[in-house]
């Protein structure tokens, strides 16, 4: 290991700042992103440049629905009533459905991780189309709470963006959240279509792992929008 | 080759942990116990879950104690602010 890593680190500027990122035989695969290959860092250890700037994203992202949230909040807070009369209450029910298959998509896509790092192709491509269904069976999910699909969504029941506080928070916050799902599938497919075309051969996980890491964190959104949307205003004030 | 930290059955450990929790979750509501109470129960899950999820899902376990506190930090903030929003509105309830 030692050796070769070694043999990895010189080879890096050698073969990493050509534009030749194809096909030459190595027994590390040094070939593609070179920053998947730096040694070592004393701070950040082997995480990529990558994902450290996935990370920060996902910081600056989540203090965006920290906003919205504790916008939320304040207005929930301080109104007298919340629910005005012929507004439909949430489907805890329902959307407890839509995060079990979040949890579901997430399994997914570690699994889909699990089998590009130790090189199974048909794994990792199976179990990211697994991934990808599951986020478009969740839109399908919100376009039926909304819209309603065999049956009267929330608009049709008569919550109107608009027309209360309670209306526009929750469609404000979830449709937020929704956009991030349809990112989610968007960059899924992408990363489907580049592990289709060989991209991710040889252990090459870094770009799964990076998306796995936005994919992660829609659920993990969505599990403080479940809990806090749906579940907390259910009780009786 | 970077480091990779691939174990299945810590995933479905997780997927395992994650379900009960959601079902608690949503079981909890359905209790009918007082609104405070019920709040912290409900804070309190939803707080585990999402740890879970970050630990191990998202690899922040495996990853250098710099970057995890780097994330751990800036994720807390928007967390402090709705505790002083909370002690804040509780303060305003008090029959003064």
């Amino acid at each position: 290991m030692s050796t070769s890593a070694v043999s990895a680190k010189e080879a890096a500027p050698k073969h990493g700042s050509g534009t030749h990122a194809h096909g030459h035989g190595h027994d590390h695969d040094v070939q593609g992103d070179p920053h998947e290959h730096w040694p070592p860092d004393a701070q950040f250890g082997t995480a990529s440049l990558g994902k450290i700037g996935m990370w920060f994203f996902l910081c600056s992202d989540a203090l965006s629905f920290g906003g919205l949230l504790l916008a939320y909040g304040i207005l929930r807070g301080q109104s007298t009533e919340w629910h005005h009369p012929g507004e439909p209450e949430l489907g805890i029910n329902f959307t407890a459905g839509l995060t079990f298959l979040l949890i579901c998509s997430s399994v997914t896509m570690v699994l889909a991780h699990a089998a590009a790092v130790e090189n199974k192709r048909k794994e990792m491509l199976t179990f990211l189309g697994l991934t990808i269904l599951g986020g478009a069976l969740f839109l399908c999910g919100q376009y039926k709470e909304y819209f309603g699909i065999g049956g009267p969504g929330l608009i049709e029941e008569g919550l109107v963006f608009g027309h209360s506080a309670y209306a526009s928070t929750f469609y404000l916050i979830t449709s937020f959240h929704g956009c991030h799902v349809l990112t989610g599938v968007i960059y899924l497919t992408v990363i489907f279509i580049r592990a289709l075309l060989g991209q991710f051969e040889g252990g090459k996980h870094n770009h799964i792992e990076i998306a796995g890491l936005f994919w992660h964190f829609v659920d993990l959104v969505w599990i403080i929008v479940f809990t806090f949307v749906y579940l907390v205003p259910t009780t009786p004030s | 080759m970077s480091k990779s930290h691939v174990n299945r059955k810590e995933y479905w450990a997780i997927f395992a942990v994650l379900f009960l929790l959601t079902v608690l979750e949503v079981g909890v509501v359905y209790l009918g116990i007082a609104k405070t109470p019920l709040f912290v129960a409900l804070t309190g899950l939803a707080l585990v879950k999402a740890t879970c999820v970050g630990l191990f899902f998202m690899h922040l376990k495996h990853e250098t104690p710099i970057l995890r506190r780097s994330i751990a930090i800036p994720m807390s903030i928007p967390a402090f602010y709705a505790l002083i929003l909370i002690a804040e509105g509780a303060w305003r309830r008090l029959p003064w």
